[in-house]
């Protein structure tokens, strides 16, 4: 398969991690490192489901509910309980760590030779299952998109968007924003499950170390569409995530490919993102400050 | 009554002192009524502010909503009735969202569901609420409040405070912190808003020319202490300096409050 097709494919499926990563650092404002422990839990939950005999689009639902537990326990642990919110994501990632091994019952479940939406798909559409894998990946981010940008014109979308920009104005409006927090976190990491969950029937497997550097990666899908697309509405903006998690996994292919011939090897894959990262972060504030000096 | 304020105190701890800002207040504003509060820095305007509209509970004290005793409330549930602009025009909208969702949440206070609020009957209403306001600002309706300068912002959130028809608009120094053309044009968009409505209003201000200038009744803090409540025909017979006299014979003649007699305070 081309390396274009193979970054698409990936690009969608964790592009719905990624847009869950845009609703809490972006839209809410929350530095949520929730994310690390819900997308392993969104597969560990799917894949036990399937091996359980579940369909598995049930089980991609039930993970995304899952997930919104998970994401709405650190918004509770945030907000009523006035816990720092980067250290109620952590707790709640090391929580799920060791949850996420209870619910699969050992470290990696295979899935091999299981049912996926990806192959039931195929079946139903009598196509073969690489034009599958696109089209389920391909339609469930665009129905994502679509359906958060609807979200995000109704009151409480708006209100959620109010909520990062000035909690002080949505209380005075008559909504308390630690709600809105709480409710953001449960979509974002609802959306994170969904995409742990779909991560695995495509894999082929669960594994509970999945989760490790998912909050960077997605991180570093945002910026990259952010960068590139400088989107100036909700809906461009969520389009610049899709765009952004394809570009962040065909570079992470090609560096995997190509990478061996600068010595390059998967071990510093995140040692690659963490560094990407860092500059998308600092680049702004940087040039910001020679500005300044000049 | 909209609101009573029967006996209340607050302090607050300053290191290891405690400072009294509200030292038994007792005051009712009636329907329509528009009041300005005067006070120096300290007098308590600000902790006022709070404990009507929640953000701090008095230690002493009941505070009454059209009759309801509000005082456990949080801000958010007593937000039904109360309008509030801040002295920060930040404060007042969201900077991120447009103009006209700005207004529709605003227009929508406390609903929050599924409805689209910016349906094409409502877009006609803020276009209209806009153009009152007379600053261009209903051509500007898609555009981010990011993109407002202040003057702009805080007559928008004027006309949100107001939109939702509270009974009762509270005003933080609302037009400190805008140039003085802005604040000039911001205060006669709120007075005009305010006869509009018929709103029970609070305004507090730095400014005795203001205070004067505006509204049907005036309030002087002191030390945590209403110390002069003066009814519209009273008021009305009063220049800035008789207000300055008024003050010295009260003995607190402080140089801060003489001075934003004739100047608007640095912020």
């Amino acid at each position: 398969m081309s390396i274009v097709m193979a970054a698409v494919e990936q690009g969608l499926i964790y592009g719905l991690m990624a847009l869950g990563v845009y609703i809490s650092f972006r839209i809410l404002s929350f530095p949520d490192l929730s994310v690390d422990g819900t997308f392993p839990l969104g597969a560990a939950v799917g894949a036990t489901l399937i091996v359980g005999g579940w369909n598995p689009y049930a089980a991609l639902g039930i993970a995304f509910v899952a997930g919104a537990v998970g994401g709405a326990f650190t918004g509770v642990l945030a907000t009523k309980l006035r816990i720092q919110g980067l250290l109620a994501g952590v707790l709640t990632m090391i929580m799920l760590y060791s949850l996420n091994l209870r619910i699969m019952g050992r470290p990696n479940l295979p899935l091999l030779g299981r049912p996926s939406v990806f192959r039931l798909a195929a079946q139903w559409g009598g196509i073969p299952l690489p034009s599958a894998n696109l089209a389920v990946a391909a339609s469930l981010m665009l129905g994502a998109i679509f359906l958060l940008h609807l979200l995000f014109r109704t009151e409480v979308g708006l209100t959620l968007r109010a909520t990062g920009d000035n909690p002080g104005m949505v209380r005075a409006y008559g909504t308390s924003p630690e709600g809105m927090v709480i409710l953001g976190l449960a979509l974002a990491n609802g959306l994170v499950a969904l995409s742990g969950a779909l991560a695995a029937q495509h894999s082929g497997f669960a594994d509970v170390g999945l989760g490790v550097g998912t909050i960077v990666a997605g991180l570093a899908s945002v910026i990259v569409g952010e960068i590139l697309l400088r989107p100036r509405s909700i809906l461009w903006a969520l389009g610049a995530v899709m765009v952004g998690s394809c570009l962040y996994r065909g570079a992470i292919l090609v560096a995997l490919r190509y990478g061996a011939a600068v010595g390059f090897t998967a071990s510093d894959l995140r040692l690659l993102t963490a560094l990407v990262v860092l500059g998308a972060l600092v680049a702004p504030a940087w040039r910001l400050h020679r500005e300044e000096a000049r | 009554m909209i609101l009573e304020l029967v006996g209340v105190r607050k302090s607050y701890a300053v290191g290891a002192q405690l400072v009294s800002a509200l030292a038994g207040v007792e005051f009712a504003l009636a329907e329509r009524e528009f009041v300005t509060v005067i006070g120096s820095n300290g007098a308590g305007k600000t902790t006022l502010l709070n404990v009507i509209a929640g953000g701090a509970r008095p230690d002493q004290g009941k505070v009454y909503l059209l009759g309801r005793d509000v005082t456990g409330w949080p801000t958010h549930r007593r937000a039904r009735w109360i309008g509030r602009v801040f002295q920060d025009p930040r404060q007042g909208a969201a900077p991120s969202l447009t103009v006209a969702e700005n207004l529709a949440l605003a227009s929508r206070k406390g609903k929050r569901g599924l409805r689209f609020p910016l349906t094409r009957r409502r877009r006609t209403v803020v276009q209209q609420a806009l153009a009152g306001l007379g600053m261009g600002l209903e051509e500007r309706l898609s555009e981010r409040v990011a993109c407002l300068s202040g003057g702009e912002r805080q007559a928008l959130a004027v006309l949100m405070a107001t939109l939702a028809q509270p009974r009762l608009l509270l005003l933080d120094e609302h037009t400190a912190a805008l140039d003085p053309a802005n604040a000039e044009r911001v205060l006669a968009v709120t007075e005009d808003l305010v006869r509009a409505g018929g709103l029970a209003t609070l305004m507090v201000t730095h400014r005795m020319d203001q205070a004067l200038a505006c509204g049907d009744r005036l309030v002087m803090l002191h030390r945590g202490r209403i110390l002069l409540d003066l009814p519209s025909t009273e008021k009305r017979a009063l220049a800035v300096d008789d207000l300055v006299r008024l003050f010295r014979q009260e003995g607190c003649a402080e140089d801060e409050l003489l001075l934003s007699a004739t100047h608007s305070p640095p912020s």
